[in-house]
């Protein structure tokens, strides 16, 4: 599949403050590519300049085979772009802040309308079209602030924390909206420090932190390369773990403990052993599933919500 | 821009704040001070006397007095001390007292009848004006006096009449004194006054704007920035025609207020609108936030209504003020209606109204143009 946006060392400073140092990743067409980091991490910045919204410093963009920075109004027409916050006329009704973005994006007349009528049933807010944002949940709103960035239909769709402070009757409106655009063929970056919309909807992740990609991958390679191997157990009585061999480390977790090894399928055969040996009750034993968490943590030494 | 336009038109039309300030508020204060000013005639100043005398003479003096229009005699038997002492209080104004034995002097021939004039310092406009009568009450005693005299010296009635007539006549001639009423000054002042007050919603806007990241969201779009500032400019300089005529229109339908040339008031109407939404929009891109443009248009628009002679002809004003007052927009702005209003100035005779108003609106627009990157990099970053 070829690489629809291909961005390089791309620098951007505030003040004295660097935001990004060197950010290079690539977006495949018609993926979903995850952009995962803590608040802070340059995310929102990276975003804000592949939508034209702020100009970096240095490196280079190469996005639909163009330089970005020379060809920026003729790319900017195929970028749909939801910003973080909700930004929409409160005081007009969802339909007329469609038209006016629509009319921004170039739309007019009856193609218009039709692209309005697309959005809204895709947003499943049709009904309260003529309501104004301000009558509407903080969920709707968000629904409104996605659908605004579809109307001219673009190639690249930029997605900015779309989901924060949400109901889950919202949020899987929202996931299911993602998964309709990306079988249509849109190709979207989706920026969260949320590692389960990550992991339900990305085909590959690139971890951002401190202005920087720590790596870039899809989910199956970070978890071989980066996830940690571990098993986690729980006993009835104390589980002797000094007779363990191969372990890397033991962290108490809830009820159990989750022990590090780079051979669990070994360690969970000990662990049977000595508690038949030592006629240890065990409640439960299994292999910990790879999470993005542990990927993270493994890469930064800290948790996303530092 | 069409586009960012008639979404700005919908929002102000939705906005009743904006109705308020701009429309219902000059209103109320153009009917509040039209009624109380329209009725100023019928207010009296009292004067309070105490006659000590209970004369023929001190009952003539009273009598003079009474006829005098715009005066409330008061007569009382009040202890004089206790009266003085409320004067000094700030309980009472003024009061006359004529004192025992009023008559007996009059009549000696001596000039030795006085009349006592107690006043409050603090209320002077009011005792200046009691002061001056009994001046000229002093004035008649004393041309009786000389027509007694002239009598004696054997003069006729005529010769007394011919010396006694000045020989200077003040002939007093109102010019456009048709045109000429409270409503004449108060609707072009609060007009002129609150047409700045749009300042509010500019700012307002810019900052909604800037601050829900609607910017950073339409610079994501492709869109034209000058576009941008033209169709947030625009609504408000259609604002400011809306209030200005509606306000006039008020004070020419309900008050019978005088227009003159309707293309004079109409293109200074259109000078105003360009003064005031330009200067707004600069005031938007030079103050770093919503409560600080509040501030300034406070300043400005109550400021540039004293100096410029919105509340009350600048003439009034020291010279200093009035000197200060030529450098505000909404002093040309005044002169403009006044001279469309009152003077009945052709539109050919209001260059300078417009020239300064348009120049006022320049200088904003130069301003909103070189601040306006520096206020789009703050919205986006």
């Amino acid at each position: 599949m070829p690489f629809l946006l291909e961005i390089q060392n791309l620098r951007k400073t505030y003040k004295s403050k660097k935001a990004l140092d060197g950010v290079s990743f690539s977006v495949k067409e018609k993926s979903c590519f995850g952009l995962l980091g803590p608040n802070g991490a340059g995310k929102s910045t990276t975003m804000k300049i592949l939508t034209g919204v702020l100009t970096s410093d240095g490196g280079s963009i190469n996005m639909f085979g163009k330089d970005a920075r020379k060809n920026r109004k003729a790319i900017l027409q195929h970028i749909g772009y939801v910003p973080q916050d909700i930004v929409l006329y409160e005081k007009l009704s969802a339909y007329d802040n469609l038209v006016f973005f629509g009319k921004c994006y170039g739309l007019d007349g009856d193609v218009l309308k039709e692209r309005i009528n697309d959005v809204l049933k895709q947003t499943g807010l049709s009904d309260r079209a003529k309501d104004t944002v301000k009558s509407y949940s903080g969920g709707m709103k968000r629904r409104i602030n996605i659908a605004a960035a579809l109307l001219h239909k673009p190639k690249l769709l930029i997605l900015d924390e779309p989901t924060v402070g949400i109901d889950p009757q919202s949020r899987n409106h929202i996931f299911d909206m993602i998964r309709s655009l990306k079988e249509q063929g849109t190709t979207m970056i989706y920026s969260t420090h949320y590692m389960e919309e990550v992991e339900a909807l990305c085909d590959e992740i690139a971890i951002i932190d401190n202005g920087e990609v720590v790596t870039q991958g899809t989910l199956d390679y970070l978890f071989t390369e980066y996830g940690r191997k571990a098993v986690y157990m729980e006993s009835k009585t104390n589980f002797p773990t000094e007779k363990l061999t191969g372990i890397e480390a033991v962290h108490s977790h809830h009820q159990g403990l989750i022990i590090e090894t780079a051979a669990p399928v070994d360690l969970m055969e000990q662990i049977i052993h000595i508690s038949k040996e030592q006629k240890i009750l065990l409640h439960h034993l299994e292999i910990e599933k790879p999470s993005l968490e542990s990927v993270f943590l493994s890469l930064t030494g800290k948790t996303l919500r530092d | 821009m069409n586009n960012i336009l008639l979404k700005e038109m919908q929002l102000m039309f939705k906005e009743k704040a904006n109705l308020i300030y701009l429309i219902i508020m000059p209103l109320a204060f153009i009917i509040i001070f039209g009624t109380i000013f329209n009725h100023a005639e019928d207010s009296t100043i009292t004067v309070n006397v105490t006659d000590n005398d209970h004369s023929a003479a001190s009952k003539t003096f009273i009598a003079q007095m009474k006829k005098i229009k715009g005066f409330d005699v008061k007569l009382n038997h009040k202890d004089v001390d206790k009266q003085i002492s409320q004067i000094k209080d700030g309980k009472l104004n003024s009061l006359i007292v004529i004192p025992k034995g009023f008559n007996d002097q009059l009549a000696s021939g001596q000039n030795k009848a006085k009349i006592s004039f107690y006043q409050d310092a603090a209320a002077s406009n009011e005792t200046a004006s009691i002061e001056a009568i009994l001046k000229n009450l002093s004035n008649q005693y004393r041309e009786n006096q000389i027509v007694g005299a002239l009598a004696k010296d054997g003069k006729t009635d005529e010769q007394i009449k011919s010396i006694m007539n000045s020989p200077v006549t003040i002939d007093s001639v109102k010019e456009n004194s048709h045109n000429v009423d409270m409503m004449s000054q108060m609707v072009p002042g609060y007009t002129v006054m609150f047409a700045f007050y749009i300042f509010i919603s500019v700012i307002k806007r810019f900052f909604t704007e800037k601050e829900s990241g609607m910017i950073s969201r339409l610079q994501s779009t492709g869109m034209n920035p000058l576009s941008y500032l033209l169709g947030m400019w625009i609504p408000h300089f259609l604002t400011i025609m809306i209030q200005c005529i509606v306000l006039i229109g008020f004070g020419h339908f309900v008050y019978g207020m005088h227009i003159g040339s309707f293309i004079g008031i109409f293109l200074l109407i259109v000078s105003l609108a360009v003064c005031g939404s330009s200067l707004g929009v600069a005031l938007s891109f030079i103050v770093k936030n919503e409560n600080q443009g509040i501030g300034m248009t406070q300043f400005i628009a109550l400021g540039g209504a004293m100096l410029g002679g919105l509340w009350f002809p600048s003439n009034m004003l020291p010279k200093f003020a009035q000197a200060i007052g030529k450098f505000t927009p909404q002093y040309w702005a005044q002169q403009g209606f006044l001279d469309v209003i009152v003077r009945d100035i052709p539109v050919t005779g209001l260059w300078k109204s417009f020239a300064a108003l348009i120049a006022f609106g320049i200088i904003g627009i130069i301003i909103a143009l070189t601040r306006y990157k520096a206020f789009l990099r703050s919205a986006i970053e």
